[in-house]
Parts: structure tokens; sequence; C-alpha cells
């Protein structure tokens, strides 16, 4: 019977949806958005989230494997320090999200000791994504990574400012425990001019 | 009854696909990258015997009409995407059986993603299309490899309809048109983070050059450069893809 009963709701949900059109425009995901990829992730406190639900909000965004001791450590510390060179209500808009390459180790555990050791703010969000999606975020985020035969993974460390709507606004490589001045510019443009 | 209804309604499907079941070994590929000498042992796998023609990504595209050419989000292919079909959900006249070209990684990512597979490594990749017919490793045969120097051409070995499979049954690795890879985009680094001061070891985390073991390997070589100059929205009207499935 289930087939039958799932047409009459769907058809009230469409018809919910095509009488409110004007929401349905605003709400409209950009094209070029990465949140366009559904992808469900687990957060480090095991909550379960969509990729999209980071929609609405300024984000700086980044990938990395928690394994890993040189490259992933400056990410985080990049992140930090963009954080202390905001001013207070800035910080409090922005988000930072860093998505795991290796879901497979990367547990919400294995996160959350990440973000305990870091000592982290509420602010920060570390996102295992399922297996099958990995290749598929770091292609929209131009993240390129490699399993190592050793099991360590080579990656490109970037830290990337998306808009509310996931466009990317400005990138930069991380290349040490400073984030590039030129991005964090940006990064206080975008908050002043979006408040 | 029921399953009459359910079978009524259903979008219309190609045939499934068929999978050959791959071996793994050890294998010696043509490429290498630091901290890697290009030594590596491929797991077992199953690879499409061929790779995804026009009546299977048509069928893809009805089911999904978010990868329609006039619906698919400027993120996840280019203008080129589909270009050639006559419609935006029908290929015609196009043979239905020739591979499905003018597809971006993302598209092909999620057509394989629907099947419940994935887009094969490299290395799978080119582990099978190490084989000529009678030999899983024809690579050291200076005339085929001359031979190779046609793919992706309309001239390639396995371009034409009865052209024989490969020592593992797979068809057209070496046909008309190149194929996407899953890991495609760690083929190269970006040249432009390449040029060798201290900051490139870092952002790639250690390693990053590929080189080649066999520079005599033509068919890799040119498959490689042709990869590495691809964005994952980009389409080229001789790039098409194949399917694998993980074994355990």
């Amino acid at each position: 019977m289930r087939p039958f009963l799932a047409a009459p709701v769907t058809s009230v949900v469409m018809g919910l949806l095509f009488s409110l059109p004007s929401l349905a425009i605003a709400d409209e995901l950009p094209g070029d958005s990465v949140y366009q990829v559904a992808a469900s992730l687990t957060a480090q406190d095991g909550r379960s989230l969509t990729w999209q639900d980071l929609r609405g909000r300024p984000v700086v965004v980044s990938m990395f494997y928690s394994n890993c001791h040189l490259m992933c450590p400056l990410i985080i510390a990049s992140g930090k320090e963009l954080q202390q060179q905001l001013s207070t209500g800035d910080r409090d808009a922005l988000e930072l999200a860093v998505l795991s390459i290796d879901p497979v180790r990367d547990t919400p555990a294995a996160l959350q000791e990440v973000a305990d050791a870091h000592r982290l703010d509420p602010h920060w969000h570390l996102l295992r994504p399922r297996d099958s999606d990995v290749r598929t975020l770091a292609a929209v985020l131009d993240i390129r990574y490699r399993a190592q035969p050793d099991g360590t993974f080579n990656h490109t460390s970037a830290l990337i400012l998306l808009d509310r709507d996931g466009r990317v606004l400005a990138r930069s490589e991380v290349t040490g425990l400073k984030p590039d001045p030129g991005f964090v510019a940006q990064v206080k443009r975008y908050l002043a001019a979006s408040p | 009854m029921l399953g009459l209804v359910l079978l009524a309604t259903s979008p219309p499907a190609a045939p499934a696909a068929t999978y050959v079941e791959i071996a793994g070994g050890a294998f010696r590929s043509t490429i290498r990258y630091e901290g890697n000498d290009g030594n590596s042992a491929v797991a077992n796998f199953a690879l499409m015997q061929h790779a995804v023609s026009n009546r299977e990504f048509q069928a893809f595209v009805m089911q999904h009409p978010q990868w329609r050419r006039d619906r698919v989000p400027a993120l996840f292919a280019d203008s080129g995407y589909l270009s050639h079909w006559q419609a935006a959900d029908a290929p015609d006249p196009l043979d239905a059986d020739a591979p499905a070209i003018h597809v971006s990684w993302f598209a092909a990512d999620a057509y394989c993603k629907a099947q419940q597979a994935r887009l094969p490594d490299w290395a799978e990749w080119e582990y099978v299309a190490a084989a000529d017919p009678l030999r899983r490793d024809a690579r050291d045969d200076p005339t085929r490899r001359s031979r190779l120097f046609a793919d992706g051409t309309p001239h390639a070995v396995d371009a034409g309809r009865d052209a024989p499979g490969n020592a593992y049954g797979i068809h057209g690795l070496h046909g008309a048109s190149w194929e996407w890879v899953g890991d495609f985009s760690t083929l190269l680094g970006d040249s432009d983070k390449r040029g060798g001061d201290d900051g490139d070891r870092l952002q790639f985390c250690g390693a990053t050059g590929l080189s080649f073991n066999n520079r005599d390997d033509y068919a890799v070589l040119k498959r490689v450069a042709l990869l590495s100059a691809m964005q994952p929205r980009s389409t080229l009207g001789n790039l098409g893809f194949r399917c694998a499935r993980s074994r355990p």
C-alpha cells in the first residue's frame, strides 16, 4: 500500500511549494554554489547534518585528516589566527568548517580529540563526509589529495572563504602558522559588507 | 498486481551494464610520485565491460533531470555538456551504443554513484588498459605502443565496433574517446604550485611531483597530459567514462 499513500502526500507538499513562489525564488541556490553537492556529514559531537546546512552564514572551509602532523596543525593554526585578527562581532559571524579526507579513521571521536587538543571554539565544525562523497566535495573546493602507501595523504592545504550561499569568494594556500594577510583582508571586507 | 503497477510507473531504464571481475595483482605503473616508486598492488575490483553509452546516459538524465544540460548547475558542467544532443533529454540521432561524451567529471561521478558504483582510480584503469587481446601486460610490445598513439581518435585500436575485448574481456579502453578516472585531479599538481621553493613541499603536504617510469609508454603519457589539464566541470567531444565497483 505504501506507494499509493506516498503520491497524495507528495502532491500536497508540491502544492505548498508552488503556492509560495516568492519564497522558492529567494531560496534558490546559485548555480556556482558549492552547496549544489548533496552530502551528509557527521560533526565532531556526533551530530548529523548536511553540507547545505552550512548555508546562511559566511564559512571558511578547508580539508584535512586528523592523523597528519605537518600540514593539518597549520591549517587549524591559520584558522585560529584568522579568528584572532577579527573583531569580536566578526568572529561570531564566521563559521569554520574542516572536512576530513580520511573518513574511515576520522570518526567523530577522533575529530573531537582534535577540537579539544586545539581548544577550538563552537564556531569550528570538524566534519566527516561519507567515503563516497569525499572526492566530490574535494572537487568543488579544488582540493587535491592522494592516499600514500604508508597511510598518510598528500593534499593541498587551503583556506577557502564561502559567502552565505556557498560561492567561493577567496582562497589562500596555507604555508605557515599565520593566514595570508590578503585573505584575512578579504574575510574582513566580506563580513563588513554583509552584517 | 502491485508489481505490475510499480513496473508501469517506473521511469525507463537501460538494461543493467555488464561488470567484469578483475583479479588484482602487483603492478608497475608507468607514472610515479615522489615517495612512491610506482610499484603498487591493485585490489580486486569490477569494471564495466564497455564505456557508458549514449542510451545509458540518456536513461540517467531522464531519471535525474537535474543532470539535463538545461538544468545542470554551472558548478558541475561547462557549456559543452551534452551540447551535441539534439534535445536536452535526447541524444538522437546519435548511435545509442556509442560512448557518452561531452560529460563532465561531476556528471560521470554522479552517474556511477547512481549505479552504486564509482569511477575507477587511475591505477585500476592503467592496470586493465595494459592488456591487449592476448596478454594482460602488453606494454613492452613496441608495435602496440605505436598503435596506441591513435588513442582518443577514430583510428584508435579499439574504436571499431567489432574490436576485440582485451585479455580481461574489457572493451574500448583504447578507443576513440578518452575516459575520466576518479582521481584524475591528482595526476599532476598545478604547475603554478610546483615552482620549486620550499612552500611547495608544504602546500602538498610533503610531496607532489609526478614523473614517468617509462617514457616510451606514449599512450599513458598522452592520457595523463590530457586528464591533468582538465577541470572537473570540463567536457570534451572525445572524453567519456565507465564505472567500477570495489570488491571486498
